[in-house]
């Protein structure tokens, strides 16, 4: 497993990182040189707590902040003050804001962020605490766009900073299980994975409203907006429904996508795919689709045959796989098939039930996970990567958001008779430029990465 | 081919049928025993013409219709006249109607046969009404609006003898001989999977054919005076009036339509069905968007399992509409379109879409298959031919009756109530018994309550 052996070579490195971190800090107090330059974060102790600062805490940042509250919660941030009054009022002691760029410009003793604001201005966020050298805990997607997810994964490599995506799945036995169920070949080789998820739950295939309500005295809009391109105010965006335009959200690829395909990538070790494709209901320039299908298809890789992964979202999902007996659940809330040459896995359970009970469990050769968040406060006292740390997490989300890319593409692609050919360390595809407009969000004036 | 084959075989008996019919009308003439017992249509010699009368003319019916003029148009039913309009002025000699129980009682001397294109939900009563008075019947896709019907509306055709076909009009075409010549010519091999797919209800990815996904309007705004809103409701529960069904649009309402599925499977999976040899699959499920009781889902992909027919193994047909489609099969090269309606047959030895082989190279060295089908004089002339003693059409309900069942199970798949149970099982399908055994509560979408007035 691609990942986890990265993550073991890390841990060995361990010892030097934090010396040489160290010997970073000592530097900076010497000199006059601001500390995004040198971009090091400060040495936590594993005996200490860190000073940790939210963005983004109404929603589901308020579980993130629960997870980690082992630690100093020293500043919060939101720009909705009705939609964040209950989680202020859990931590008294943390100062307030609206804007996280004053709040990182004024809370010099913050050592991670934690990062659980609308897609479209993770990506901002988290570039300002990387290069401050504060450690990031992001949720899911990690950014916007493709772009967005390669300058953060590079940002937060070189300034050597702890990161982990908000995939807390990640951490289950059960990814471990997918992968030492496949590394064991309990199913031989794959070459078709099905992935699916009944989400979305908020409007899809619509167009932009016309009417322009007040906006409440509670919101800041425009801080809501961040770098998006401006518009008027409306509450079909806010809370929660953001995720279904494309300004804002990622659809349900962007929010389930990096959750779900997390096994499918380190049991099978996806790098990026050569091409993909995809059809769906209504899409239009303002939101995602009410149902998606996106299909890839990934190269060889050590010791692995091409494969072909499908994702299904809005309900739709493959086919129930013969081998499954009448009665058990194939159900349509999410899931992941793998279809293998000596057999098929359901998640992580063998089809049939008879070839599951045969079988047993596989040889445990993956180190287990003390908890998600945990991970990440570990990584930021010095200890291994989390398991979902930007170097890993950011190629995945890359993948995501690819499927997007097809999805904006889709008519073209049947008009042309096409797939999108996609060069993924250039972050390029390669024969329909068009789409490259869909790799990067333009930002308005005033904001950058 | 099977189908092929009984048509033969019919044929070749045709002399005795028609001495039949001829002496079951001798038979009428000196009895009192009501016609729609004997069900004997008019004995018509090709010399003469067939009286047809068209029911529901306003939309693809004043099509049907020109396609059957060269016959005698002698009435026409409409609960629209403003939309039936045009076809009234082009045949100003034909009588008009607006309700077609009261245009057979009293044109029942004067036609010979019944052009049917209603919306779905009237197909059956409109359709069994004139076959039981021993009228030949063209009736529009999907057969009926349920399986029930599609099976009475079947039986009652066989057993009064009359000539029958369905609108799917591509059954008659060259494109679905080709579909059947290469897959008995083995073209690509055995083959144990088909997709088809179609964006309806979507028009490529932007705009709509008709709505699906959607609840009940709430205002109730006047139906316009020139539309018999109780007549247009047909068997159909009473419902106020709304702009939202009228026309064209009742196509997404489960009251009334029959979604993508029903609209394009009968055109699409007809193919299918003869050159797979095709009879009622053992079992459907189907995934979708989100299901309500009014519309159909915005999107779905159904899939049936067939058994194995003679040297042919077992095959899954999986159904994909709103703009899903199957994967784009590695054999194209860029820039061949894969198309936003289609069918792709999977042979063991390559793949077709449509009737193409691919990949090109198999293409070639396959060649063309033996011309072993008889080619069609044309869709509604094949049934006006049949109205005449000729042989049954390419789609006589003996054919369209089982598709159209199959095609209608698929939505018994799609409807809310079911959603959940399919998380767990197939609906197993008993066709003989025309009963879904392990889901005993699906068997209630098979079929429904008639408002009063209206049986079959």
């Amino acid at each position: 497993m691609n990942g986890r052996v990265k993550s073991d070579e890390r841990q060995d490195e361990k010892t030097t990182r934090r010396d040489f971190m160290s010997a970073a800090a000592m530097v900076a107090a010497f000199t006059i040189v601001p500390s995004h330059v040198l971009g090091g974060p400060g040495r936590v102790p594993p005996s200490e707590k860190l000073n940790i600062a939210g963005v983004g805490i109404g929603g589901r940042g308020a579980g993130d902040l629960h997870e980690v509250g082992s630690e100093n919660i020293v500043a919060l941030c939101d720009v909705d003050d009705k939609y964040a009054a209950n989680v202020f009022k859990s931590y008294p002691r943390a100062k307030k804001y609206h804007d996280f760029r004053v709040m990182l410009d004024k809370e010099k003793n913050i050592d991670a962020v934690v990062i659980a604001t609308p897609d479209h201005t993770h990506a901002v966020i988290a570039m300002d605490a990387i290069k401050r050298g504060k450690h990031v805990y992001c949720e899911k997607p990690l950014a916007h766009s493709i772009y967005e997810v390669r300058k953060l994964t590079e940002a937060a490599h070189q300034a050597g900073v702890a990161t982990q995506l908000g995939n807390q799945g990640q951490a289950s036995e059960g990814t471990r299980l997918v992968s030492e169920f496949i590394q064991a070949g309990a199913i031989g080789q794959v070459r078709e994975v099905h992935s699916w998820c009944n989400r979305p739950i908020s409007p899809r295939g619509i167009d932009r409203p016309k009417d322009t309500p007040h906006v409440p005295k509670t919101l800041n809009w425009d801080l809501w907006l961040g770098p998006a391109p401006r518009r008027p105010y409306h509450p079909c965006y806010l809370p929660f429904s953001w995720r279904g335009w494309w300004d804002f959200g990622t659809g349900v690829l962007g929010d389930i996508g990096c959750h779900q395909l997390v096994s499918i990538f380190r049991a099978l070790k996806l790098g990026y795919p050569t091409s993909v494709e995809a059809c769906s209901s209504v899409v239009n320039s303002e939101t995602a689709p009410l149902a998606s299908i996106v299909r890839y298809d990934f190269p060889a890789r050590e010791g692995m045959p091409p494969v072909k992964l499908t994702w299904y979202d809005g309900g739709l999902m493959p086919a129930r796989p013969k081998e499954l007996e009448e009665g058990l659940r194939f159900g349509n809330a999410d899931d992941n098939l793998f279809i293998g040459e000596k057999g098929k896995m359901l998640g992580h359970r063998l089809l049939p039930e008879a070839r599951s009970k045969e079988y047993g469990r596989p040889p445990k050769v993956l180190p287990r996970s003390p908890g998600h968040h945990k991970e990440w406060i570990n990584a930021c006292k010095g200890g291994e990567p989390a398991g979902s740390n930007f170097d890993l997490s950011g190629p995945l989300t890359e993948v995501v958001l690819l499927g997007n890319v097809a999805l904006r593409m889709g008519q073209q692609l049947y008009e042309k008779g096409l797939k999108l050919y996609y060069d993924g360390p250039n972050m390029k595809v390669t024969n329909l430029p068009e789409a490259n407009k869909y790799i990067h969000s333009q930002y308005r004036k005033g904001w950058s990465l | 081919m099977g189908n092929k084959t009984r048509q033969n075989v019919v044929s070749d008996g045709r002399i005795s049928r028609r001495d039949f019919m001829g002496a079951a009308a001798a038979v009428a003439a000196f009895t009192v025993v009501p016609r729609h017992v004997l069900g004997g249509p008019r004995q018509i010699p090709p010399s003469e013409k067939v009286n047809i009368a068209g029911v529901g003319v306003g939309g693809q019916g004043g099509g049907d219709i020109n396609a059957v003029s060269s016959q005698n148009i002698v009435a026409l039913c409409d609960v629209d006249w403003n939309r039936a309009g045009g076809t009234f002025r082009r045949y100003p000699k034909a009588r008009k109607y607006k309700d077609f129980r009261v245009m057979l009682d009293k044109e029942d001397k004067n036609i010979d046969a019944v052009v049917v294109a209603t919306p779905d939900h009237v197909h059956a009563v409109a359709s069994i009404a004139a076959i039981k008075r021993g009228k030949h019947v063209y009736c529009e896709k999907p057969l009926t609006h349920l399986v029930y019907e599609a099976r009475m509306v079947a039986e009652a055709a066989r057993e009064h003898k009359v000539a029958t076909q369905m609108g799917n009009q591509g059954q008659a075409s060259e494109g679905t001989r080709l579909m059947c010549e290469n897959i008995w010519g083995g073209g690509i091999g055995l083959v144990r999977e088909v997709h088809v797919w179609t964006d309806r209800p979507l028009r490529g990815l932007s705009d709509v054919y008709w709505p699906q996904g959607v609840g009940r309007p709430e205002d109730a705004p006047q139906a316009p005076d020139t539309l018999d809103w109780d007549l247009w409701l047909g068997p159909a529960p009473r419902r106020p009036y709304h702009p939202a069904y009228v026309p064209f649009k009742w196509r997404g309402w489960w009251d009334f339509g029959t979604g993508a599925l029903g609209d394009i499977g009968c055109h699409s999976i007809d193919p299918v069905w003869r050159a797979l040899k095709l009879k009622a699959p053992l079992s459907v499920h189907a995934a979708c968007t989100l299901v309500n009781n009014e519309t159909y889902p915005v999107a779905s992909r159904v899939t049936y399992q067939f058994g194995a027919r003679g040297d042919m193994p077992p095959v899954k047909l999986h159904w994909y509409d709103g703009g899903m489609r199957p994967p784009r099969p590695d054999e194209l090269d860029d820039g061949q379109t894969f198309g936003d309606n289609g069918t792709m047959f999977v042979g063991d030895k390559g793949k077709m879409l449509g009737y193409r082989i691919i990949p090109e190279s198999r293409r070639k060295e396959f060649g063309n298959a033996p011309k072993v089908l008889e080619r069609s004089p044309g869709h509604h002339q094949e049934w006006i031919n049949a109205c005449k003693g000729g042989k049954p059409a390419g789609s006589n309900f003996d054919h369209a009756g089982p598709l159209a069942e199959c095609v209608l199970l698929g939505n018994v798949a799609l409807r809310p109530a079911i959603k959940e149970k399919l998380t767990r099982v197939n609906l197993l399908w008993d066709s003989a018994n025309m009963k879904i055994t392990n889901v005993p509560e699906a068997n209630q979408y098979l079929h429904r309550q008639y408002r009063e007035g209206y049986s079959l």
